[in-house]
């Protein structure tokens, strides 16, 4: 098992330094690499969002702000600047806390929201090795903290002292709990076929046998479930109904201006950075090439494939599952909250308990 | 549960179909992008037509403009708005001036210049009637049929009102006062700085209303007290409301204007009028001696001769000339000038000197010399002056450079008896009238000094005049007396 943490530790154990000064330094480290991948992640993903979803709506999106005078392409990557003038002017807002609000509560709610994302990157491999913590149950784990945020969530609806926030939280509540059955027997699905809960294990399998996309026809269902349960966990469109805008304003975060707000802000699309590398890594082969699926690639290519390059291919996927998200955002109205819950308990819950019967099946046949 | 399957099936199709659909928009961007880049991009302007064909009517009507070089202000399209909104102000160069106005593109020599042609695009409606009398086709609407001559312009937003009153006057004020246009010039001026000041005004509280200290009266009084005496003459001959303008302080003007409308509306005669004026001022506590001596003043006004006679000034030329040896500028010429004689201290020595030194001057004799003996002469030379002509005198024969150790004191302004001696055979100064301390005598005496100076009479006959007039008005006592008889010496 290797980490950036471990090997920082190995490769500095001979000059005796403490151990515990050691671990802070190299903990705080990450977690400054861990918020700036967020920043960049949510600048880059807000830009890139409302690029696309001026493109299926026949506009143009932002064109008119630019970095340093360069505005962009004259037609359609134009405004690259957009974001960085957003993101100051959300930082320069005033913070707002409702008079009769619970003032220790919401300040605290975005910070668990952010804590809760923060955690579940820990675990996250950008390619071999290339993770902060290495652990063996990373799976498990990444389930158990993606949970955290709802707990910032109730908090937040329940502290803004607002029915609309609290309608929006307990929604929330509702919709990721109920939500993470499916996700959770969707990944048991791979773990079973694997037989680990440690996500280098499933990349390593993947790339010995094949990617699980295409492993059976039930890992074929179960990466769809997982995918729209994810969308449903980061409560995105068509899934958005704690938010709901045209019926709760912003739900439990209509209270929250500022920096707290943009604090969800980055969380929501750390939340989708999150889900997606996870997909890619359980289902669509993690680091490896997908030129590894052809049998056919010349040596020439096989540079392709290896840990320095997995990064890129971990990202990749993760962007294609990020644009397909954007994809949905703009295509589907929003569901009701009967048919969000029919949709969670009578068709993923089912389907999922049966394609893990079927896998066991499989497995044991094939 | 056949329900349920193509409900789930049914689903999928949807979710297909949607997706489908929404990538068709994404991949065909670039044909189906609606967005026009507004301020970069633009609808053409459709062509004006209203049904038939006519050159004058299917014009569009974005914006006028006028070609001001064509324009020779011949005020039709101002007088043909219905609205009001071109406003044209030109200068007719006068009959002896040659400034050429230039020549428009029709060869019309123009005979005026345009020194302001606004059209308030605000006010106007459009209506194109402007454009039809004009005789040099130079007030148009932009674009059109007018496009060769103008683009069109029909976005001319602006973030101030002010921003749509367009000028298309361009000549330079060097180019209106050629024309003799300094009239014009000054009223323009002075109507932007009415309202510059209008704009500081703004908000602040009227100074009127403000009460004025103690001590910005005693700051202001004197001058102004002095300007009342003086030309006590030039007040207006009968009382009016004006005639209060000289009282300093703001606050007893106001009063005392406020007891002169009332008391007029009651129909009062002039001297009751002032009687009221001086009880109103009494009752606020404001009589002070400068009011009480203006207001007397004005009592007297309709009893005198109302004659045009010259402010008696020479007080402040004299006061002026005495501030100037204070600044003389310590560096030596050469050769002594007129100027130089400044830092003699004594006045009548200084007359001396300055008559000898245009009299040398004149003669080509040696200045120094000259201005020794006549002070010499006359008894007047002290040390002081000598040490001033003995530097020039070294000065100008170039033996040695100068000691700039010349004791200049501020000399103190003129005294009554100064001139006694010295205008013996001319007449006496009449800052020598200065010694009578009751400021309507004062006047009263300085304005038949004036007239008898201007008829060439002597000191005597002049004097003589005055006491009998101040006797006249029952004004003399001992020490009017005491300086006229010394004068008359």
């Amino acid at each position: 098992m290797t980490s950036v943490v471990d090997t920082f530790i190995s490769s500095v154990a001979h000059l005796d330094y403490n151990i515990n000064i050691l671990l802070f330094f190299i903990i705080s480290l990450g977690g400054v690499v861990i918020f700036t991948i967020f920043a960049l992640n949510a600048m880059i993903s807000v830009y890139f969002e409302r690029k696309v979803s001026a493109f299926m709506q026949d506009r143009l999106g932002p064109m008119e702000v630019g970095i340093f005078g360069f505005k962009g392409g004259k037609r359609f990557w134009g405004g690259i600047g957009q974001t960085i003038a957003d993101a100051v002017k959300l930082l320069v807002k005033e913070d707002i806390i409702p008079k009769d609000a619970d003032r220790l509560l919401m300040i605290l709610a975005p910070f668990i929201i952010f804590a809760g994302a923060l955690l579940t990157f820990i675990a996250i491999p950008l390619s071999e090795g290339l993770v902060l913590s290495d652990f063996n149950i990373g799976v498990f784990y990444i389930i158990a903290m993606s949970s955290v945020g709802v707990i910032g969530i109730i908090l937040a609806g329940w502290s803004s002292n607002n029915k609309w926030s609290l309608y929006g939280a307990m929604r929330a509540a509702a919709q990721i709990v109920s939500y993470e059955i499916p996700i959770g027997l969707s990944l048991l699905l791979v773990v079973l076929v694997v037989g680990s809960l440690h996500l280098g294990d499933i990349v390593q399998w993947q790339a010995d046998h094949r990617w699980f996309i295409i492993h059976s026809p039930f890992t074929f269902i179960a990466f769809f479930i997982y995918f729209i349960s994810t969308v449903a966990e980061t409560n995105r469109v068509p899934f958005d109904i704690p938010e709901a805008e045209s019926e709760l304003v912003a739900g439990w975060m209509t209270e929250y201006s500022g920096f707290r707000w943009s604090l969800f802000f980055l969380s929501e699309y750390a939340n989708m950075l999150i889900v997606s590398i996870v997909a890619a890594i359980v289902f669509l082969g993690g680091w490896l090439s997908p030129l590894t699926i052809i049998n056919i690639i010349p040596e020439t290519w096989l540079f392709l494939d290896g840990p320095a390059i997995g990064v890129l291919w971990v990202m990749l996927k993760a962007i294609i599952l990020i644009f397909v998200m954007m994809w949905f955002r703009w295509t589907f109205p929003r569901l009701r909250v009967d048919q969000l819950m029919y949709l969670c308990w009578k068709v993923f819950i089912p389907i999922s308990l049966l394609n893990l019967f079927l896998v066991s099946l499989w497995e044991l046949i094939i | 549960m056949s329900q349920y399957i193509n409900n789930i099936v049914y689903g999928i199709k949807s979710f297909m179909t949607g997706m489908k659909l929404t990538w068709k928009h994404f991949a065909n961007k670039k044909e189906l992008a609606a967005t026009l880049q507004y301020p970069h991009e633009k609808w053409p302007i459709p062509d004006r037509d209203i049904g038939f064909d006519h050159s004058e009517y299917n014009l569009i009507r974005s914006r006028l403009h006028v070609d001001i070089d064509d324009c020779i202000a011949c005020m039709q399209c101002e007088r043909a708005c219905p609205v009001d909104c071109i406003k044209i102000d030109s200068i007719k160069p006068p009959k002896d001036n040659d400034y050429d106005c230039g020549m428009t593109s029709n060869d019309t020599q123009k005979k005026m210049i345009v020194s302001r042609f606004t059209i308030d695009m605000s006010e106007c409606m459009y209506c194109n009637l402007c454009v039809y009398p004009c005789p040099e086709e130079c007030i148009y609407m932009v674009g059109g049929p007018n496009a060769d001559k103008h683009e069109i312009d029909y976005e001319f937003s602006q973030y101030k009102r002010d921003g749509m009153i367009f000028e298309f006057a361009d000549a330079t004020d060097e180019d209106i006062r050629g024309a003799g246009g300094d009239a014009w010039l000054e009223k323009r001026d002075a109507k932007l700085l009415q309202r510059s000041e209008g704009e500081k005004l703004n908000g602040i509280i009227p100074e009127e209303t403000i009460p004025q200290t103690s001590k910005e009266t005693i700051q202001e009084s004197p001058p102004l007290k002095e300007k009342a005496a003086d030309s006590s003459s030039n007040i207006a001959k009968e009382l009016s409301i004006a005639s209060f303008n000289d009282i300093a302080d703001k606050m007893c003007r106001g009063i005392s204007k406020k007891a002169y409308t009332a008391a007029k509306r009651a129909g009062a005669d002039d001297p009751s009028i002032l009687a009221s004026v001086a009880q109103a001022l009494q009752d606020a506590g404001k009589l002070s001696d400068d009011i009480q001596s203006i207001l007397d003043l004005l009592a007297n006004t309709g009893n005198e001769v109302g004659g045009k006679n010259m402010p008696a000034n020479d007080e402040n030329l004299e006061s002026k000339e005495s501030n100037e040896i204070i600044g003389v500028d310590l560096a030596i010429t050469k050769e002594i000038d007129i100027k130089d004689l400044n830092d003699i201290d004594d006045k009548m020595a200084r007359g001396i000197a300055k008559k000898a030194f245009v009299a040398a001057k004149r003669n080509n004799e040696n200045k120094i010399d000259a201005i020794s003996k006549a002070l010499s002469d006359a008894g007047k030379m002290d040390s002081d002056i000598e040490s001033l002509l003995g530097k020039y005198a070294v000065a100008g024969s170039g033996s040695s450079t100068v000691s700039d150790s010349i004791d200049i004191e501020a000399p103190k302004a003129s005294n009554v008896d100064v001139s006694e001696a010295s205008n013996e055979d001319s007449l006496f100064a009449i800052t020598d009238l200065n010694g009578i301390d009751d400021r309507m005598v004062r006047g009263m005496a300085k304005k038949i000094y004036t007239a008898g100076k201007r008829a060439n009479k002597d000191s005597k006959e002049v004097i003589d005049e005055i006491k009998n007039a101040i006797s006249g008005a029952g004004k003399m006592d001992d020490s009017i007396m005491l300086i006229l008889d010394k004068l008359d010496n």
